[in-house]
């Protein structure tokens, strides 16, 4: 955006505004994908790919997306943990690209955790 | 693991757990003497015990599990190839992992995805700045997070786009000096 006037720089901190307060918001939802050694081994890179590429390719900008190492649930991995506005964790194991198309689709953006996969809440 | 550049995203994964706010990845091929070096340097809190306990297979500083398999796997993968990995301090002042091989040896791992690699560090990791400098016989191409996001407009909040356009520019630059796997 090119500042012309003193109403384009008005106009750029309102919205430089509302996107901060977005990032401070505590009732932003967080998916970390869980990438220790036995994650990545599992395909914990392709899964992060496909939450960021599904978040795009959505429009969805309320999701904040992290990494974090292994909790001792190899034996699940992929797995990732998603925290929802009100704080209420769901962890998601086994993960492959479907799933986690079926996870945006029905958590991310309707807010119904996908039950099926969940391996520990 | 079957790619080099998984290795790659271990190594990184590691450093940002040792606190590390700045991450250098070099993937370096010198044709003429047919090497391969592949190097992951931090400036996080670095190495706390001696190179031989950290590549230990049985050590961690996990207190979910009882193993460290990392650094372990990375190096029997590149004595395997004929090749050797050291552990030192980085001129960041944190960890430096420099492993060098032979770039033909049959039982090496190909580099793999090393875009894709980069992009889910630079997405996952907004405050990470990642360095990723790519040589081939003398040829170098560098990209920094930083000056890939300064080019970005303020909409790239949630880094996905910062991250698609760092993955564009390692693209580009392995092209440009036609890195081989």
């Amino acid at each position: 955006m090119k500042l012309k006037s003193a109403k384009d720089l008005d106009a750029l901190r309102k919205e430089a505004s509302g996107r901060m307060s977005i990032r401070g918001d505590k009732k932003r939802m967080q998916i970390v994908v869980h990438m220790g050694t036995c994650g990545i081994a599992s395909g914990a890179r392709e899964i992060l790919n496909t939450f960021a590429r599904e978040i795009d390719t959505n429009g969805i900008d309320t999701v904040t997306l992290r990494q974090s190492g292994c909790i001792g649930l190899c034996d699940q991995e992929p797995v990732c943990t998603l925290q929802d506005g009100a704080g209420k964790e769901f962890r998601y194991g086994r993960l492959t690209a479907q799933k986690v198309g079926k996870i945006v689709r029905e958590h991310v953006l309707k807010g119904d955790p996908v039950i099926d996969y969940i391996i520990t809440q | 693991m079957r790619e080099l550049s998984l290795h790659i995203l271990d190594l990184v994964e590691n450093a940002v757990k040792a606190g590390a706010s700045v991450v250098t990845v070099s993937v370096f091929q010198i044709r003429g003497l047919g090497l391969l070096e592949v190097a992951v340097e931090d400036n996080g809190k670095g190495l706390e015990v001696p190179q031989d306990v950290a590549t230990d297979p049985f050590y961690t500083t996990s207190t979910l599990k009882k193993t460290g398999l990392g650094l372990s796997l990375f190096k029997g993968g590149v004595e395997r190839s004929g090749g050797s990995m050291v552990l030192s301090t980085s001129p960041l002042g944190g960890l430096s992992v420099r492993a060098t091989m032979p770039m033909t040896h049959v039982d090496r791992s190909p580099l793999g995805d090393l875009a894709g690699t980069l992009f889910s560090v630079v997405c996952a990791n907004p405050e990470l700045e990642l360095v990723c400098r790519l040589r081939v016989d003398g040829r170098e191409i560098e990209v920094t997070r930083s000056a890939v996001g300064k080019k970005r407009d303020m909409k790239t909040e949630n880094g996905i786009a910062v991250a698609k356009a760092y993955y564009e520019k390692i693209r580009e630059g392995m092209n440009t000096l036609d890195i081989t796997q």
